[in-house]
């Protein structure tokens, strides 16, 4: 039982987290916790995010050297690792997000308007 | 896919144990916010977070690589379990080692010799020329030919001319003189093998005519040791034979020659000569485009050419000129023995294969409830054949590492004992290094051993009876019918193997002790010889020689000890000079090849106490003043003297080799018996001895220049002891010149037969291996079935078997498994054998001895071998043996 069950939109579609990992790191860098809160918060608790895929995601992120890890001081004065967007990061992010938005407007053309 | 993934697997997970740590207490904090209590607040946040433990597993595959962690984890298991049995492990990597070594040490000469490239730029295009007749190829070069050869322009870039040995030269002007490796060159010569020169330049065009003057060019060694590695050298002078020599350069160190000199020095051919004798090699660089086929066709025209200008005399119908690549010059007969050594090095490593197989067969068996459990639990039959290899593996692969450094030692020691008369292998076998083609040939064979040996005992051990293996109460109920027939017949390939290798040896070993046992013809023990250069311009005549000669066996009769002292100028078993000759009164050219031929003094037969047969030895009147005469050997009597007598025959010698060798008619006054001049392996050979004094001048000097004479002095004592007051006798009779190359004669038969040496050797040790593993392969199995049987037996003898039949029974197994293997095997070696043949001397490929003593030398060791098993099978307690569980 989850302490805050996301609402029915549900999971992050496969594929997505990524993007919207390198999206919320835009504004800075921020570590694990801070990244799911805000994609949660920023999709208005639409999109609740798997913790348990969060890490794996960031850690294959690093990998590509999409993002670069520090440990550092939360706010909450604890220690915590921070990620920061690297040049090739935005740069992948901007492809990506260029990707979703062909995608999406293709997949709403096909939908066409509202059926009910 | 980023590699980084891969690496600091465990640095990685500690980091992200923490940054889960991190996690957990901000969402702890945050649920603090939302006013939970302190435990639902932590409780809540470790539901929300999901098993720590199993993110961080499936990271840890993720940063994985499947097949290297299964191998990892194999590969650790391998080694804990071979380290639980260290005597097998020991045993197993020792017989791989000694496989896998010899076969290391065979290959690393082989790439030495065959196929490590020439040193030179561009060596495939690099050929010696010959001289083509229906007999074979002779390489040799006459001035006329050499001069045609170099108009070839279309065909070869360069024709270079450099003698074969050479003289020796004396170097002159310091406190001692030292006798010199000089090397008489054309202008060509550096040119074509591409030599760098660290100071000064090659001859050039104008240095290599005729009376222009002295120069030389040095070896990078003699620079160094006799001048320091001074450049300032260049341009003066050094004294050679008391002449002075203007130095034009100095090669580079890595210009190394196939007779190793310390100094070159130019031909300075007369190109127009008609001299028709042959005292140089020639060698040349095709141009780029030709192809040896090529040249060879293009030759035969400049053949016909030569015959033209020149008439049947200089070139003899069925002659012509040909190219071999020089590499092929160098290696010579060298080939085939070295593949013989490696089918040999082939069978030991087969035979250690057979021993592992073995070994490792017994150790499944004796782990089979382990792969039972295995398999039980899940373990696929590819797992555990993997594992399997992997250990299979590790044995290999540890044995082929000491292999390589036992190989490598082992053949450099060997080597540096015994050069065994192979080419290219640098001094006392310094040639032969690691380099990438021999690691890649042990990694290989490691590989493949590895393989080979285990891949049997896996696939047995992979497919268990699940039920019985578990089920079985007793490990010694038996080894199942499979293993133990697969175990008998890698015993019975062990000892066909062993067979076929000591059969090789036996036949080796006979030839050797045929070669050895041959009469040479002349007296070895002590006697000593020693080279004397004569190369300086005041032996151009005849008469200064003469003197040296005269003058010195006089001091060396002085010396106390010494009995006998002569003079040649070819060495006993080294061959000499062939020369043409017409007997007077038969047709011109009716001899055909023509003899041997070394001009001697009077004391050379007594010295070397060649035995006289007929008329007369020479003797110190037989000088200029008096009449021409020659004395020949058996071999020649007999061939051109069949009905006559040889006493009133005279011979014409030189005949048509140019006027050098002009001479009148000289009278046969004595023969000789006969030497093994080419060898032991090979029928003595016609010769004709002429005194000294008597040489035409001409033909000294040329003498003089190609070769130096050879002193023989025979002693009461043993000669080392003479060697000081001998050189001093000879350094003053000769006004100071120095001598080399001291030896016995014993000394050099020896290292005549030294290749034959080198090959018995080998093939002993390779012989004595495989007997010592096949004896380990047959008494492991039989003391093992033994073993495995211990019920059985205990039984058997409850029930009143005598302990005889038990010991019988046993043996008789084994026999049969040894006999089964000594058939095969001779089998094996009577169509192998007949490689050998030209090895062998004095015994036939189908030797009866050799083919009767090894199977029963092998049948007797494994007699030895399965005794003790047998008599182990006697001593069972049948109490102890039905209550062993």
């Amino acid at each position: 039982m989850r302490s805050k069950k996301p609402s029915e939109a549900g999971e992050i579609l496969q594929g997505t987290l990524d993007l919207l990992i390198l999206r919320t790191l835009v504004t800075g860098p921020s570590h694990g916790h801070t990244i799911a809160q805000s994609i949660e918060r920023t999709s208005e608790n639409a999109l609740g995010v798997e913790q348990g895929s969060l890490y794996p995601a960031l850690h294959r992120l690093e990998d590509r050297g999409w993002l670069q890890a520090e440990w550092g001081v939360s706010e909450n004065n604890r220690r915590a690792k921070f990620y920061r967007l690297t040049a090739k990061g935005r740069k992948e992010l901007n492809a990506a997000a260029g990707r979703w938005r062909k995608m999406t407007h293709a997949i709403g053309l096909i939908l066409g308007e509202s059926f009910e | 896919m980023s590699f980084r993934r891969f690496t600091n697997r465990s640095g990685k997970d500690q980091d992200f144990a923490e940054e889960i740590d991190s996690h957990l207490a901000h969402e702890r904090d945050a649920n603090l916010a939302l006013k939970l209590s302190p435990e639902d607040a932590r409780r809540q946040a470790m539901l929300r977070f999901g098993n720590p433990r199993t993110l961080r597993e499936k990271e840890w595959l993720y940063r994985s690589i499947p097949f290297i962690e299964s191998v990892r984890r194999d590969l650790s298991f391998a080694l804990r379990s071979l380290g639980k049995t260290p005597g097998f492990a020991a045993i197993a990597i020792l017989v791989i080692a000694i496989g896998i070594g010899v076969n290391t040490a065979v290959f690393s000469v082989i790439n030495a010799v065959l196929l490590k490239p020439l040193t030179y730029p561009d060596p495939q295009a690099l050929v010696t020329l010959v001289n083509t007749s229906p007999r074979g190829n002779f390489p040799g070069a006459s001035i006329p030919r050499f001069s045609l050869w170099q108009q070839q322009t279309g065909l070869f870039q360069q024709v270079a001319a450099y003698d074969f040995g050479g003289s020796g030269l004396n170097l002159t002007g310091g406190d001692h003189p030292q006798q010199v490796q000089g090397i008489h060159v054309s202008a060509s010569y550096f040119q074509m093998f591409g030599a760098p020169f660290v100071a000064g330049r090659s001859f050039n065009a104008a240095e290599d005519t005729p009376n222009a003057g002295r120069f030389t060019v040095l070896s990078y060694g003699l620079w160094r040791n006799r001048y320091g590695g001074n450049s300032n050298v260049v341009g003066s002078t050094i004294q050679l034979d008391g002449q002075p020599y203007l130095v034009v350069g100095v090669v580079g160190p890595g210009f190394v020659t196939d007779t190793p000199a310390d100094l070159w020095v130019p031909f300075q051919f007369d190109l127009n000569s008609h001299d028709m004798v042959t005292f140089f090699t020639a060698a040349a660089r095709l141009k780029p485009g030709v192809t040896l086929q090529q040249a060879k066709v293009q030759l035969r025209v400049v053949a016909d050419q030569f015959r033209k200008t020149f008439g049947a005399d200089a070139m003899p119908p069925g002659g012509g000129f040909g190219v071999v690549s020089l590499q092929e010059t160098m290696i010579g007969d060298t080939r085939s023995r070295l593949l013989v050594l490696l089918g040999a090095v082939a069978f030991v490593l087969l035979i250690a294969c057979a021993n592992v197989a073995n070994l490792l067969l017994a150790r499944a068996a004796a782990r089979r409830r382990e792969f039972a459990t295995r398999a039980a639990l899940g373990a696929g039959r590819g797992q555990i054949i993997r594992q399997l290899l992997v250990e299979s593996l590790t044995l290999s692969l540890t044995g082929g590492l000491i292999g390589l450094g036992l190989g490598l030692t082992g053949v450099r020691l060997l080597l540096k004992v015994n050069p065994g008369d192979i080419p290219r292998i640098g001094e006392d076998g310094s040639g032969i290094s690691i380099d990438f083609n021999v690691l890649l040939f042990t990694l290989g064979i490691s590989l493949l051993t590895g393989i080979v040996f285990g891949l049997v005992p896996a696939i047995t051990a992979s497919r268990p009876d699940l039920a019985a293996a578990m089920n079985e109460s007793n490990s010694r109920s038996g080894t199942g019918f499979r293993s133990g027939r697969l175990r008998s017949i890698l015993v019975v390939a062990e000892m066909a193997f062993t067979v076929v290798l000591i059969v090789g040896a036996a036949l080796l070993i006979r030839t050797f002790k045929n070669l050895e046992s041959v009469d040479p013809g002349f007296a070895m023990h002590n006697v000593v010889s020693m080279s004397m250069s004569v190369s300086g311009d005041r032996f151009q005549t005849t008469a200064p020689v003469a003197q040296v000669i005269r003058g010195g066996t006089d001091r060396l009769l002085a010396i106390p000890g010494v009995l006998d002292a002569g003079v040649s100028n070819c060495l006993p078993m080294a061959g000499g000079f062939g020369m043409g000759f017409d007997v007077v009164g038969r047709p011109k050219g009716s001899s055909g090849g023509g003899a041997g031929f070394c001009s001697i003094s009077a004391g050379y037969f007594t010295a070397l106490k060649i035995p006289l047969l007929r008329g007369r030895l020479l003797t110190t009147r037989d000088d200029a003043a008096a009449p021409a005469v020659v004395v020949i050997n058996k071999a020649m009597a007999r061939q051109y003297w069949a009905n006559g007598d040889p006493l009133t025959g005279q011979i014409l010698i030189g005949a048509g080799a140019g006027p050098a060798f002009a001479e009148g008619p000289r009278q046969v006054i004595g023969i000789v018996g006969d030497t093994n001049d080419r060898g032991p392996d090979t029928d003595p050979s016609p010769m004709m001895y002429i005194p000294m004094a008597q040489m035409p001048d001409l033909e000294t000097a040329l003498n003089s220049r190609v070769a130096p004479l050879w002193w023989f002095v025979r002693s009461q004592v043993d000669p080392h002891t003479l060697v000081t007051p001998i050189s001093d006798a000879l350094r003053e009779a000769s006004a100071g010149l120095p001598v080399a190359h001291i030896r016995t004669m014993e000394e050099l038969e020896a290292q005549n037969i030294a290749r034959q040496r080198l090959n018995m050797l080998l093939l002993s040790v390779f012989g004595f291996a495989g007997l010592l593993m096949a004896a380990i392969g047959i008494y492991g199995v039989m003391s093992y079935s033994v073993q495995q049987r211990t019920q059985e037996l205990g039984v058997r003898i409850a029930l009143g078997a005598q302990a005889s039949s038990l010991r019988n029974m046993v043996i008789l197994q084994g026999m049969t498994l040894a006999i089964i293997g000594v058939v095969i095997g001779s089998g094996g070696a009577l169509w192998l054998t007949r490689f050998l043949g030209s090895f062998l001397f004095g015994v036939k490929p189908l030797d009866p001895i050799s083919f009767v003593a090894t199977p029963l030398l092998l049948s007797l060791v494994a007699l030895v071998a399965v005794w003790v098993p047998a008599m182990r099978a006697t001593g069972v307690d049948p109490m102890v043996a039905l209550r062993i569980e």
